[in-house]
């Protein structure tokens, strides 16, 4: 058992100090994909604009909120929520999507894992360029709980890596998982306050915040932007969810990590 | 020193049909106990790819791997090259490993030689100057000039192999594993490739080459392992085990 925890943590630590092959296969990525067009990977920012703004006007008059309380809040979840549902769904085919140089080469499984992340931190620091023109638009400034962002952006990856290096692996043997992945993920979107404020929710609908850590994941990000601090509640549900992913990813990966690649 | 030393190595591969690769498959046969499931239909095979292998390789070490197709040759490179790791066993292998079997390993057809040499070269872990070093030596041996400049997806396909080839053979490495001797490109450059594999060969400590070809083995390994259904059937010197495998001898 032991043997088997030192061997799943070894595999995230060669991983992660590899840093500078999953940053270059993540900018990559991210170049490649936008590489013939004109505007580059500025696409991102422009479709994220256009999503943001339309939405933005007409749900702020479905549900009655004004539009300057409205629009830069939802300017803020969907950056993040971005990030939070594509390193879920994107962590799936980890491992599957790079069998060929898995084949070739002795490489950390975590190290994929890694570059899916970085990947989507990289398209989120395009998306985030809306962020201060939604702001300045509607006047708003943020303020000293800005300063609990680093400890939301921990807590976030610290999350984000053990769950895509379970589904990363987990996947890799079972190939129906990333389909469940993402329609499960579909349903997560509504029961998440990422398109309407918490504040909505009244009454028995806010244990559906309550208890969902990606709503907690959401405000200890989002809430410091805006200008709060996020909530003990949330703060405790992430650094849990945290501490018992980790407990489980890290005997588990040393058990099926190196297996992997019989699977691919 | 580089070495290789593998003990008592099986290697098991499961084949998944689409139903061992379903989730609900494996759910659903638990909750019925797996009755509910014709026996004839195995949804995974085991095949045992490799059988009890034990050897050691040191420095100097020049081995070809001989058998027919399916005989492990594959699968005991890729244990030599810790890519795979052994169902039972113990393989224990010190050196740089150059696997020379895929030379298109993490190249991207949309980005451009230039930058195909820099992800090679962060792929490989090669520092700054390390990487600057590795660009020019791929320079010059490619001869591709311009090219180099546009991306790999306008190359013809004589041009996308000399690059691969001038990227895979520019590092030293200290153990070689190679499957089957690859020769690219045109008269002119066939002659130039084979030069600078044979020195990449002669640099390294140990090489370990699965081939069909005698000519090649008698050029470059002192040693042959013969391998079939995943076992050594024989090992020793190149030439005497080459002439029992191509009579079909096996020793008693």
């Amino acid at each position: 058992m032991l043997e088997t925890c030192r061997r799943g943590l070894a595999d995230v630590r060669w991983g992660v100090s590899r840093w500078r092959v999953w940053w270059m296969l993540a900018w990559n990525d991210v170049r490649r994909r936008y590489r013939r067009s004109g505007l580059g990977q500025f696409w991102l920012t422009l479709s994220m604009a256009v999503t943001i703004g339309g939405l933005g006007f007409v749900y702020s008059h479905l549900f009655g909120v004004h539009v300057s309380t409205y629009l830069p809040y939802i300017a803020v979840t969907f950056v993040v929520w971005g990030i939070i549902s594509s390193v879920v769904i994107e962590s799936c085919t980890a491992l599957t999507d790079n069998d060929s140089m898995l084949r070739h080469a002795a490489l950390p499984r975590s190290l994929f894992t890694c570059r899916v992340i970085a990947r989507n931190v990289i398209i989120a620091g395009h998306n985030m360029l809306i962020i201060p023109v939604v702001f300045a638009v509607f006047g708003i400034g943020v303020n000293a709980n800005f300063l609990w962002l680093p400890v939301g952006l921990v807590l976030l990856v610290v999350n984000a890596l053990w769950a895509g290096f379970f589904l990363s692996i987990f996947c890799a043997r079972f190939r129906d998982v990333p389909q469940i992945v993402s329609s499960i993920m579909q349903v997560v979107f509504f029961i998440t306050p990422v398109m309407y404020l918490p504040g909505q929710l009244a009454g028995r609908g806010f244990a559906v915040v309550k208890w969902n850590p990606f709503a907690s994941l959401l405000e200890i990000v989002c809430q410091p932007v805006l200008g709060a601090a996020p909530g003990l509640w949330a703060l405790l549900t992430c650094a849990l969810t945290a501490i018992a992913g980790w407990a489980i990813v890290i005997p588990f990966a040393g058990r099926y990590a190196p297996r992997a690649i019989y699977w691919l | 020193m580089p070495s290789i030393s593998l003990t008592d190595v099986c290697v098991d591969l499961p084949i998944y049909n689409s139903k061992g690769r379903s989730l609900k498959s494996a759910l659903l046969a638990q909750a019925v106990g797996g009755r509910a499931v014709d026996d004839r239909d195995r949804s995974v095979v085991v095949i045992r790819a490799l059988s009890h292998v034990t050897l050691s390789l040191d420095h100097g070490a020049r081995v070809a791997l001989v058998g027919a197709n399916g005989a492990g040759k594959t699968t005991l490179l890729r244990v030599m090259a810790n890519i795979y790791p052994p169902s039972s066993g113990i393989a224990d292998i010190c050196g740089k490993i150059s696997c020379l079997t895929d030379l298109n390993f993490g190249m991207d057809v949309e980005a451009t030689g230039y930058e195909n040499i820099g992800m090679r070269g962060v792929l490989l872990g090669l520092s700054r100057q390390e990487t600057a070093k590795l660009t020019h030596d791929v320079e010059e041996f490619t001869e591709l000039g311009e090219f180099l400049k546009l991306p790999i997806r306008c190359y013809s396909q004589g041009m996308m192999l000399r690059l691969a080839f001038g990227i895979s053979t520019a590092v030293q490495p200290e153990i070689i594993l190679l499957d089957e001797i690859v020769g690219v490109g045109d008269q002119a450059f066939v002659e130039r490739s084979r030069q600078r594999l044979k020195t990449l060969i002669e640099s390294a400590s140990i090489l370990v080459l699965a081939t069909h070809n005698a000519s090649i083995i008698t050029q470059f390994c002192s040693e042959a392992i013969w391998l079939s259904h995943g076992r050594v059937v024989d090992r020793g010197p190149a030439a005497e085990i080459l002439a029992r495998y191509e009579h079909g001898v096996a020793p008693a």
